[in-house]
Formats: C-alpha cells, structure tokens, sequence
C-alpha cells in the first residue's frame, strides 16, 4: 500500500502543475542561487586566503620559542641546517623557506618608520612569493653588496625610489644597536598596504653580519601539501622537535582564521535564510493543496483510509515538491561552480576594492562536497518541516464534517 | 438477522449554544438484500441517520449495530478499519480522486484492504464491467459524465465486498436519463448480488424504485413502508 500512497503523493503534486511548477522552480533557483553564492564567496575568500599565506603566513611557522616575544635576534634556531635538511626529507613538505629577521628602523633624509626586516636566500629560497609582486628593479643579489627591496608604501613614506639609499637600524644579538646604509633594489606591490608599508628584504648574509652571526636563522616557514592537514602536520613536528615554537597559520594568522571561519558561518547563513523563505512557500502551496481538497480526503477518510496513511501521503506529496527542484539545482549549482570554477568569473571593474583583500580579479567558484552534502540534508530537513504542518491539518479533518462542506 | 439495528438513536447538535435534535430515537432493521430509501424534508435527519449508520458519525444516545458490532465500542482506528471491510459509501458530488484514472480509483480501496495489486486491477475491471464502464476503465474523472463518475463510485463502494452500500442522495447531481440507468443498475446488483442498498434521497425516481421506503420527519421515523419484496 504505501507505494500505492507514494504514487498518490507523487500523482497529487501534478495535480496543479502551474502552482507545483512554481513551487519546484522557486526550490531549484533557491537551492542553484545559495549553492552558487556559497561557491563564488567561498571562491572568494579562499583565493583571499591562499594570497595571504602564500604572501606571508605560509602553513606552519617554526621559531625559537622566546623569538616571537620581542623579536630578539638572539633567539635564533640553533643547528637549522641539520632542522632544515630533516624538514626537506619528509614527503608532506613541498617548500621551505629560511630566514633572519630584524625589527628596526627604515631611514631617510626625509622620514623614517618601523620596519620588519627579513634576510632572505634568493638561491635557495626560489619560490619567495614576494618575487610575483616586484613592479620595479630586482630581488637583492649578492653582485652588490647591502641591497634592499621595499614596499611601494614605505618608498612613498621615505621618498625613495628605485637606487635610492636608506639606513636600517636594529638591535644586534649582543643587545647593541647597529645600522647599515642600503640601496633600493626593487619596489614591491602586493595587495596589502600594511606589508608593503613595513616589511622590507635584504640578503641573509648582509643582515646576519650585521646581527653579529652569519649563521642566524629565525624562523622557518613551512608550506605542506595541503593546508587542511596543517595542524596535524605540525602536531607531528612538535613531537618531533618539542623545543621549538611550531605554529599554524590559523595560529600566526587569527585573522585569517577567523576570516575562514566567518566565511564558513555565513555560507550556512546564507542558505539557510533561503531554505527559511522556501519553507513558508512550501507550507503556504502544501496547505492549500490540502484545504482545497478538504471534500476529498474527507471522503478517504470515510471510505477507510486511516490517519497515518493520509498523513504520509501529504508527507509524501510535500517531500515531492521540494525534492524535485532541490537535486536539479544542486546539479545546476555544481555545474556553474565546475564551470566558473574553470574559467573563473572577472571581476576586473572592481579591482581595485579587492585587492586591499588580497583578492584577485578573476574569482573562481569552489565549494566541498561536504557542502553540496549538507546543504541536501538541511533541504531534506526542510521539506519535512514543511510537510509536517499541512499532513498535521489532514489529521484533525473530521469526515463528516469535510464531505458536509462541499456537499 | 438484521444487516443494520439502530436503537433508539438520537443525535443532538449544539450549534451556537442552541440545541438540534438532527434525530430523535431512532430504531430502524434492515436486513439483508433490501434496497431502502430513507427519506423526507431537508432537516428531517436523512443524512445524520446515514452517517451514524456509516460510523462516521455517532449518536447522543442509543446504539448503531452493524453485522452484529455494536459501532459505539469501536476506537477511531477500528471504526476506519470496519468502514473499509464492511460498508460501501456513494456520495451525492461522487468524490472520486480526480488524479486516478477510473480502473485505479476502484483499485485504491481493495489496495487498502490490502490485496494484491494483481487482484485489485482485474476485479475493478469486473466491477467496471458490471457498471457498464468497461470502455472507460482509463479515464479519469474529469474525462467522465456525471452518471459515469457515479458508477465509478458504486463500483468502488462495492470493490470492498461491503455487507451493504450507503448511498447520500446519489442522483441529486444527474440528469433523469443518468439517474435512471444508475438506478437500474444498482437495482440490478440488488437482485443479482443480493447486495444491500441504503439511499438517502428527495428524488421520486429513486422512491419509486425502493423496495422499502422510511420516511423521517423531525428525526423521528414517521412512515415505513415496504413495497415489495426483496430478493
């Protein structure tokens, strides 16, 4: 029998098809538009993401445990060679990027301001993201000697350009202020005016020999084959090396996190104000599909179709109405993501905005299949929600009383 | 033994706070094989009476026995359970199931009892037949006339193997050339099949017809008269 009442509940959902039709289409855009937003801000704020720890988080971090505090030179990684060698052998780790690092003072005859400066490897460390965002001169090689690149920010601060001269003054590792002149070597642009404002790159060498130690390393930055397996990737490297600092992104960057996490909410959010708007549609259609055939469920009910079997088929019907627009906008939603995600949407009118985010002007769609997963359940949810109400109303129809009021 | 005993079955409305006696100790037998009319003017308790009958409906006082079940000791669920095995209903607007074709709306009642479907279609195809629809066993009702869909209906009334059918004013709606050929028809399933027919009704066709005519007047049986001899 209960085919029999699905077949009913099916037969009765095209019973109306204008209103029907309606109802399926309003689920499908519904479920096609949430699904695609969800993927173009995801898209968004991922690539967002990826900017930002490509440019300067990186996946995990290592330092010397008092490091972070006050950024004392002192505190440098002791045997990182052996640490680094050690690092390069586990097959997870794609890049790894080591460098000195110095909190001082940038001048120039006309300013000054408070740098973050990094002694960097070109040789070695080839994938310096940095390198994509240089708009003028070079990364410093090692053919001129105290060679910086700085950030556009901080050359309009201090009024250089490109071969200008500047001095950096820091704190040495014996607690002693030193200082050297540099010459501009390059001028970056990234999408952060923070950064380009106050991080600033010379050669290893030219800053450790100023540090007081040409061996110095202060932290090492890690990127791993996949960022969603950082933190366990971390957890087996404090293990491994329990005297060091080892941090996350999600730890060296909270804003970033939350960000992620924020982004995440609102993706539900989002949906879930939808699937809020078609309930109220589907409860509205289902229950006048219901009080319209009062006559005739009255009669069922006379003619010895019990409580349940009305109530399921009600369920069934309204499961119907919304589980026939829901899969095919799930399928078009992940069409347009696969597409776009492919092709990626240009956003260049609005460049400019974004790239104070970090994000690019070619958004590409992209959204898990955990999502597509949930969103179905919570649909599915929501049809039975929606069914529960009207299937209820078919409970408390009084045959008598349904087949008097048409009669 | 009687198919149906009402004993003194009163039904009593409290519509906005003022009493109405729809039925005023009722006591009625029909037995097996008659083809009763009850009838009177609007008001009189024609509808009431068939609804107790029917157990969709239960009296203020007094008893409703059916095949020897005493109606008012049944739950909801067994009354809807009793209505499906034992009696058949024909309704005056025929309340078919416009979605289902004709052969699917007789089907659908045998498929509650639970039969196999294999059943269900080729016993509502017989039930058809013998309603003079074997040509229309695929339309649905919106592509049947008035008198084709009530014969759907007494065909699904009498797809339940029902011990007898209640019929609330069947032909109001037909025209007299419909209304005589439903008539003939059931008036033929009575003689053939022994099946008891139970009609509410205004119209003289149907009066003329009945082999027991009870008239009810102010919920009170006022004449019963039997003419002729059932099967």
């Amino acid at each position: 029998m209960i085919s029999k009442i699905i077949s009913l509940g099916w037969k009765n959902v095209w019973r109306n098809p204008t209103r029907s039709g309606v109802v399926i289409i309003a689920v499908l855009l519904g479920t096609w538009a949430g699904i695609f937003t969800a993927g173009f801000f995801n898209g968004m704020v991922q690539d967002s993401l990826d900017n930002q720890i490509e440019l300067s988080v990186g996946h995990i971090q290592i330092e010397h445990p008092k490091f972070q505090d006050l950024y004392n030179p002192k505190y440098a990684i002791s045997n990182s060679d052996k640490l680094i060698q050690s690092l390069g052998n586990k097959p997870y780790i794609e890049n790894i990027l080591a460098k000195s690092v110095a909190t001082g003072l940038a001048q120039s005859p006309k300013n000054s301001f408070g740098v973050t400066i990094n002694g960097i490897n070109p040789q070695a460390d080839s994938s310096l993201a940095v390198t994509q965002y240089i708009k003028e001169g070079n990364l410093p090689d090692r053919s001129s000697r105290n060679a910086i690149l700085i950030g556009n920010k901080l050359a309009e601060r201090l009024d250089l350009d490109l071969t200008s001269r500047m001095v950096l003054s820091f704190q040495d590792i014996d607690g002693e202020i030193t200082g050297a002149a540099f010459k501009v070597a390059g001028i970056f642009n990234t999408f952060s005016d923070t950064y380009n404002e106050n991080t600033v790159f010379v050669l290893q060498d030219d800053l450790n020999r100023l540090l007081g130690n040409s061996d110095l390393i202060h932290n090492i930055r890690i990127d791993t084959d996949e960022l969603a397996m950082a933190e366990n990737y971390a957890e087996n490297l404090r293990a491994e090396y329990p005297n060091l600092k080892i941090k996350t992104w999600r730890e060296i960057a909270p804003d970033l996190r939350y960000m992620f996490d924020m982004m995440d909410l609102m993706l539900y959010i989002v949906m879930i104000i939808i699937i809020i708007g078609l309930v109220f549609s589907i409860i509205n259609t289902m229950l006048m599909a219901v009080l319209e055939r009062t006559r005739e469920l009255g009669m069922l009910r006379a003619i010895g179709m019990n409580k349940a079997r009305t109530f399921s088929m009600v369920m069934w019907e309204t499961g119907f109405l919304t589980l026939v627009g829901a899969p095919v906008g799930l399928l078009l939603a992940w069409l347009s993501i696969s597409y776009f995600g492919n092709t990626g949407i240009n956003l260049s009118a609005f460049a400019e905005g974004f790239g104070a985010y970090g994000i690019s002007t070619i958004i590409y769609p992209e959204l898990t299949w955990q999502y597509y997963l949930n969103i179905m359940l919570m649909i599915a949810g929501a049809a039975f929600i929606s069914a529960l109400y009207p299937a209820w109303k078919t409970l408390s129809l009084n045959p008598v009383e349904a087949i008097r009021k048409f009669n | 033994m009687a198919v149906i005993t009402t004993k003194s079955v009163t039904k009593v409305y409290n519509s906005d706070k003022v009493p109405v006696h729809a039925l005023r100790g009722v006591d009625l037998n029909i037995e097996k094989g008659e083809f009763t009319a009850i009838v009177g003017p609007s008001g009189s308790g024609k509808t009431t009476l068939l609804n107790i009958i029917g157990g969709l409906d239960t009296p203020t006082e007094g008893k409703t026995i059916v095949q020897g079940t005493d109606l008012s000791t049944l739950s909801d669920s067994e009354l809807i359970n009793f209505r499906l095995h034992h009696i058949g209903f024909v309704f005056q607007a025929y309340n078919l199931i416009p979605v289902l074709t004709a052969v699917e709306n007789v089907s659908f009642v045998m498929q509650m009892q639970g039969r196999p479907n294999k059943e269900c279609h080729n016993k509502s195809i017989s039930l058809l037949k013998e309603v003079g629809l074997e040509d229309k066993i695929n339309k649905r009702p919106s592509e049947l006339s008035g008198g084709q869909q009530q014969r759907v209906a007494v065909a699904r009334a009498l797809a339940s193997k029902p011990d007898f059918v209640l019929a609330d004013e069947p032909t109001a709606n037909l025209d007299s050339v419909s209304s005589g050929e439903l008539l003939d028809m059931m008036a033929e399933l009575n003689q053939k099949e022994e099946m008891t027919f139970i009609f509410s009704t205004h119209d003289q066709r149907v009066i003329d017809r009945a082999h027991r005519v009870v008239t009810l007047v102010d919920g009170k049986i006022d004449n019963d008269e039997v003419r002729a001899q059932t099967v």
